[in-house]
């Protein structure tokens, strides 16, 4: 009874956000990484940020790896979807430089954690 | 002279069409409107701080019933509050069939969509309840209509029935990360572009995750992780204002009885 029942857990359908399958799902990301790609030089262009085109690629790269762990077909394709509305956004120039330059992140400088530069800082 | 002919033939033709309607069953609120005076001094008298209307409640019990027997395949079950609210819980594979039955049905016309917003209760299985509210405007009475969700299963999208819902999905979708499929147009509506996260979820701390600020060097507003970060987090649903603490005890819904054949087990909750 027990191990039907696990059986019938472990077989259960789920209703698909948009890929059936995993081979679907990774062309999908693929497709989405392929489309920001080109859009980097443009988008450099658009919105005058002072970063090359090799460091925004380089930036894209790390932030899809970010979500490499991410197995589940459905997690990844919600993460498709909301990088996709991203570019929209980006594309459409809805955006202003701030929200680009969030990608990278350059004024949060790490906190100082060794002791003697946690002093000239000024930390306690 | 036409008008004078319509001044004659209106009370007639209203008094007509009323009667005509009234002979119909099941519809929504209509013995409430006639007999509310009669039986107003037959209510019970515990000290509520609203009496409860027991022909309103019958009424809207009646046709909770009535929907549930149009829809056994997706209705699990119909409640009424204790002010009076008629809740059909139904499963999410019936969204649009049951929303465009009360829309469209005759003795429904709940052509109003009043709201639409979403509950997040972690410890549920389904830990989102996505509600609807309609209001008929021809039958002077509301229903909600609630099912349930999880992150990643997507609930179909109503904008076919109501093109109102529209914004109400967008706003579900941002602030609890929803997924509604066949939507229009599904994009961020409150958060601003580039924010990571959905505010209204239980586990999105009360302070965020950025703060916000210009800074001076590179002349433009600049995105920071929280300094101060929240620590820990007490989740409690129950409602902060504690008042009436009498009536905060009677707040349990009353469920309807409803007759089922074929219908399939409740997997709710």
């Amino acid at each position: 009874m027990a191990s039907s029942r696990v059986a019938v857990i472990g077989t259960k359908q789920v209703k698909p956000i948009l890929s059936a399958n995993k081979t679907e799902a990774k062309r999908r990301v693929l497709n989405l990484y392929k489309a920001w790609y080109r859009h980097l030089p443009y988008l450099v262009k658009d919105y005058n940020i002072a970063v090359t085109v090799p460091e925004t690629k380089a930036k894209l790269r790390e932030l899809f790896l970010k979500n490499k762990h991410v197995s589940d077909i459905r997690a990844i394709d919600l993460l498709v979807i909301k990088g996709q509305m991203d570019l929209v956004e980006t594309m459409r120039i809805w955006k202003q430089k701030t929200h680009v330059m969030m990608f990278f992140k350059d004024t949060n400088i790490k906190k100082p954690t060794a002791f003697l530069s946690r002093f000239y800082e000024g930390h306690d | 002279m036409a008008s004078k002919f319509c001044r004659l033939f209106r009370p007639i033709a209203a008094n007509f069409a009323r009667t005509r309607f009234l002979q119909q069953a099941n519809v929504v609120t209509q013995p409430c409107r006639n007999n509310t005076q009669s039986t107003g001094t037959t209510t019970e008298k515990r000290p509520t701080i609203r009496a409860p209307d027991t022909l309103m409640r019958k009424t809207l019990s009646e046709f909770g019933q009535y929907v549930a027997e149009n829809l056994p395949k997706y209705v699990q079950q119909v409640q009424i509050t204790n002010t009076d609210e008629l809740d059909i819980m139904i499963h999410p594979d019936g969204i649009v069939p049951v929303i465009s039955f009360l829309k469209d049905h005759h003795s429904c016309q709940f052509l109003n969509i009043i709201d639409l917003t979403a509950v997040d209760v972690p410890t549920r299985q389904y830990r989102f309840e996505i509600v609807y509210m309609l209001m008929s405007l021809r039958f002077n009475s509301r229903i909600k209509v609630k099912t349930y969700t999880d992150e990643l299963s997507p609930i179909e999208s109503i904008c076919s029935v109501f093109a109102g819902a529209n914004w109400y999905e967008r706003e579900i979708w941002d602030m609890f990360g929803v997924f509604f499929a066949n939507h229009p147009d599904l994009r961020r509506i409150l958060t601003d572009y580039g924010f990571e996260g959905h505010p209204l979820r239980k586990e999105f701390p009360l302070s965020g995750y950025v703060e916000v600020r210009y800074d001076d060097e590179v002349k433009r507003v600049v995105v920071e992780p929280l300094e101060l970060t929240q620590e820990f987090r007490k989740f409690e649903c129950s409602s902060p204002w504690e008042t009436f603490p009498k009536y905060q005890q009677l707040q349990d819904a009353e469920e309807v009885p409803m007759n089922k054949e074929g219908n399939k087990p409740q997997e709710k909750k």
